[in-house]
């Protein structure tokens, strides 16, 4: 048994400390919005904050996540109308979708420490998400719309 | 609660009133581009409800190209509904929808009519139950935004209201919907529009549901042990004392068709699979690597054994006899990967002899004929729930771990949640095969290209799912399209060699003319470089029967500067294709600016601009996007992807190892130039991305005078490239 904080409200979940910290948000805690793609922390699909910050949650064990603040995209704001959410909207991102909510996490992350990033901040942040369907030129667009540079 | 009506009994006016009306139609193959696979079409359908909403069941897949929207936008154009009336929503299989099959960039070619007689019919429909509840003459009614009005008094009712009140009884025969008289282009308001996708939202909050985000209550998870290679490989014994030990183990499966483990939830499903003895037996492909798969092809290429003409006109054989100069290159291609997002997954459930299976699916109608002969069942036992797609590009087409998932319930006695981890999704993938195309050219004395044969050494996907997916000569024509291009060449041929190499093959995005216009346009360019002619102008030459190609490629040409100088060591390459069938041809150029380090080999593309044909735009942002991702998918395959193959499988297991392409290589710019059109629409899901290999190869040859001649075109075969030729 462990006890996560996850967007704002504790839940107990019934795994081992050495579980994935993603399959304990989709799977036992069924917010689903957090996706699996590799499990080696190599294209973002899981992405959640942690007090804040952006990690794979592929990667993150229980253990590691107990005691902090977790963020899924579905806590991200409170209707779905973080800056990041409205700007994917106008710009209409998304094709598949499935690579989407880590790569809003990703760039929330991002403009929560750097509000006016340059080109190449961007291009550095957000090259460990993967999107398949290979929306980078509109994810780009949006995160520069959002941040309004 | 709706009821449903089928064509010949129409609207029957009693039992639509009052608790909404579903309209179905079946127009046989529609506009008679379906698959040779069947002959018929996905019927167009939809609801409308006394609330006045109109729900559009699309058949088709989600999977990220926008098909909910664009093909809710031609039902509802004709249909005079107001845009904010309408909903989507995708049905579970059945087989009264026809052939579910979602691919080939086909979905709004192929219902794009039958769609727009729906439409019509229905609104027809519903202006007579409105003159009849009123009591005048259809004539005097005229409808529009989702209001029948008539023009003499004024009055108005709303389509919901006509649903809740009018008995709606007229009747269309296929005849009267093939007579019925549709919009001009000119009178669209629907079609053509920017209209926000309705995926998207939900697309960015979390809410959108996937196959992998299924729940159903008892649900329990499910992990498959997988065998070494990745055919013919087979357990021979299973060991589970220790998986048994593992917390949350509830069952061992093993049967003739696979060994798997049930347990409480994924990570111990995991653990305990991990711990099963397996004792496998590798079969007859064990030794096959891909150094054996090109050694084999080159050594069928080479004596041409076996090679079946595919497509012929005119005298090859007189017409190279007679040619005044003959060039001839070989073009390879690797392995490529689906890759896509979500590993593949499906919940299922066996209850009261039916199996219901919650995942995404590209191709229903396979899948439940598929499960019903396997599984011994009637097909109306199986039920796809249509979920989202994480990514198709192909990989859904195939069946496979749906068939899985249903025995594993069947075995286990309750439902199951099956995810297949990357390397398991990778290694069980169904790859664009390897290829090998050795294309020969017969010059005339002017420079004219007279002669042209091209021999396609490749595996044929539809030869693993049957007879009805191979033509009689048992060629995929899925396997060779793109190789009979429009080109004005009097004498060619097409003829391929089918390879079974015990790497299973199936169809990736973009499919066939992602191979074969690398090799068709690289060609081309070569025999442009032997002439001393200018690429665009070689292809403008042999373009006559192809006005709107040459339109495409003139324009791609003007926006990228063609012609205007460079620096050292960055060229421009073109192509240009009649992708994704010569029979549906979306025509699209591209033009490709790439710096190569002459050093390394390496190669950073700058620039992308592509001009694309496809008629009649439906969603303009969405045929935008679409081929924005094409040509990006195309650039990844080009620039990154390469699968190997050691011990009968394939080398790579994660995108640490099979690459793919991220933010930090996209180009500076990306330019996708629309022509307007009013010619029946074609796909644009997969063109953009056959020109990009090919036009890339072209701008390295233009920096460096190197040409490579293998996909994908790493900085490795660039160097040898350069070494080569000095």
């Amino acid at each position: 048994m462990a006890t996560l904080l996850v967007n704002g409200k504790s839940q107990t979940v019934d795994v081992s400390p050495d579980t994935p910290l993603l399959w304990a948000i989709r799977e036992h805690l069924k917010l689903t919005g957090t996706k699996f793609g590799c499990g080696v922390a190599q294209c973002g699909a899981c992405t959640v904050h942690l007090d804040g910050t952006a990690v794979r949650s592929c990667q993150t064990t229980i253990a590691q996540a107990a005691g902090k603040k977790i963020t899924t995209i579905e806590g991200l704001h409170p209707q779905g109308r973080h800056p990041l959410q409205l700007a994917w909207i106008a710009e209409q991102v998304p094709q598949c979708g499935y690579c989407q909510s880590g790569q809003i996490m990703q760039a929330a992350s991002l403009l929560a420490k750097t509000p006016k990033p340059t080109d190449d901040e961007i291009v550095a942040a957000m090259s460990g998400n993967i999107c398949r369907c290979a929306t980078y030129v509109r994810i780009k667009r949006a995160i520069k719309r959002a941040a309004g540079v | 609660m709706t009821t449903e009506l089928n064509r010949r009994d129409f609207l029957k006016g009693s039992a639509a009133t009052g608790v909404g009306m579903t309209l179905w139609f079946t127009l046989g193959d529609g506009v008679g581009r379906a698959a040779s696979a069947s002959a018929f079409d996905p019927d167009a359908s939809m609801t409308i409800t006394p609330d006045g909403l109109v729900t559009v069941h699309i058949t088709k897949s989600e999977m990220g190209q926008g098909v909910g929207t664009a093909l809710a936008q031609i039902l509802a154009e004709e249909l005079e509904a107001d845009w904010k009336d309408i909903r989507v929503d995708y049905p579970t299989s059945d087989p009264k929808y026809g052939l579910m099959l979602t691919g080939g960039s086909w979905s709004v070619n192929w219902t794009f009519d039958t769609l727009s007689r729906a439409g019509a019919a229905a609104r027809l429909a519903l202006v007579d139950a409105a003159a009849q509840y009123w009591k005048v003459p259809a004539e005097e009614c005229v409808a529009a935004r989702s209001m029948v009005r008539h023009l003499p008094t004024g009055r108005s009712i709303s389509y919901g209201e006509i649903v809740a009140k009018a008995p709606i009884t007229r009747k269309f025969s296929e005849d009267d919907l093939k007579k019925l008289v549709l919009k001009k282009p000119s009178e669209y308001r629907v079609v053509g529009q920017w209209i926000q996708r309705l995926d998207i939202p939900e697309k960015t909050n979390g809410r959108a549901k996937f196959g992998i985000d299924s729940f159903v209550p008892g649900m329990v998870y499910a992990k498959t042990a997988y065998p070494p290679t990745r055919e013919g490989g087979k357990h021979t014994a299973v060991d589970d004392t220790a998986a048994k030990k593992v917390k949350g183990w509830l069952k061992t499966i093993v049967n003739d068709q696979l060994v798997a483990v049930v347990a409480t939830s994924y990570e111990s499903a995991v653990k305990a699979r991990d711990a099963l003895k397996i004792t496998w037996a590798p079969g007859p492909n064990a030794g096959v690597s891909s150094e054996s798969i090109f050694r084999d092809f080159a050594a069928k290429a080479k004596d041409g054994a076996g090679a079946i003409e595919w497509h012929k006109g005119g005298d090859g054989a007189a017409a190279f006899a007679q040619a005044a100069r003959v060039h001839q290159a070989s073009y390879t291609t690797d392995y490529v990967a689906h890759m896509q997002m979500e590993p593949m997954n499906c919940v299922a459930r066996f209850e009261g002899g039916v199996y219901d299976l919650y995942t995404g699916s590209q191709f229903q109608t396979l899948a439940m004929g598929t499960l019903a002969a396997v599984l011994k069942t009637d097909q109306k036992n199986i039920r796809i729930h249509q979920h989202y797609l994480g990514g198709g590009f192909g990989r859904r087409l195939d069946p496979d771990i749906i068939l899985e998932a249903a025995i594993i319930a069947r075995e286990a006695g309750r439902p199951i949640k099956l995810i297949r981890s990357r390397e398991e999704d990778l290694r069980r993938d169904f790859y664009r095969s390897a290829t090998l195309q050795t294309l020969r050219g017969g010059l005339d004395t002017s420079g004219k290209v007279a002669a042209w044969d091209n021999v396609i050494v490749a595996t044929h996907p539809g030869n693993r799912w049957g007879p009805d997916f191979v033509d009689k000569q048992g060629l995929d024509q899925f396997a060779l399209n793109g190789a009979d291009h429009v080109y004005s060449v009097a004498n060619q041929s097409v003829r391929a060699i089918r390879m079974e190499t015990g790497i299973s093959v199936g169809y990736v995005r973009a499919v066939a003319p992602n191979y074969t216009f690398f090799a068709v346009e690289s060609f081309v360019d070569e025999l442009a470089d032997l002439t001393k002619t200018d690429p665009l102008a070689f292809r403008l030459s042999m373009l006559g029967d192809a006005p709107r190609l040459a339109n495409v490629l003139r324009l791609a040409a003007e926006r990228a500067g063609w012609g205007t100088p460079l620096p050292a060591n960055v060229g421009r390459g073109l192509a240009c294709v009649s992708a994704q069938e010569k029979k549906s041809p979306t025509w699209t150029a591209s033009v490709v600016q790439a710096r190569v380090d002459p050093a390394t080999g390496q190669v950073r593309v700058e620039k992308i601009i592509c001009a694309v044909d496809c008629g009649i735009v439906v969603n303009p942002d969405g045929v935008r996007s679409q081929v924005e991702g094409s040509l990006l998918f195309g650039l990844s395959n080009a620039l990154k992807e390469r699968g190997t193959v050691a011990n009968g499988a394939l080398v790579q297991s994660n995108f640490h190892d099979y690459q793919v392409l991220r933010m930090n290589d996209v180009p500076d710019v990306v330019e996708v130039h629309v022509v307007p059109s009013t010619e029946y629409p074609t796909g644009v899901g997969e063109p953009g991305a056959t020109t990009i290999a090919p036009a890339l190869a072209n701008a390295i040859f233009a920096a460096t005078g190197a040409r490579v001649r293998g996909v994908p075109l790493i900085a490795e075969r660039v160097l040898q490239a350069i070494k080569d030729k000095a």
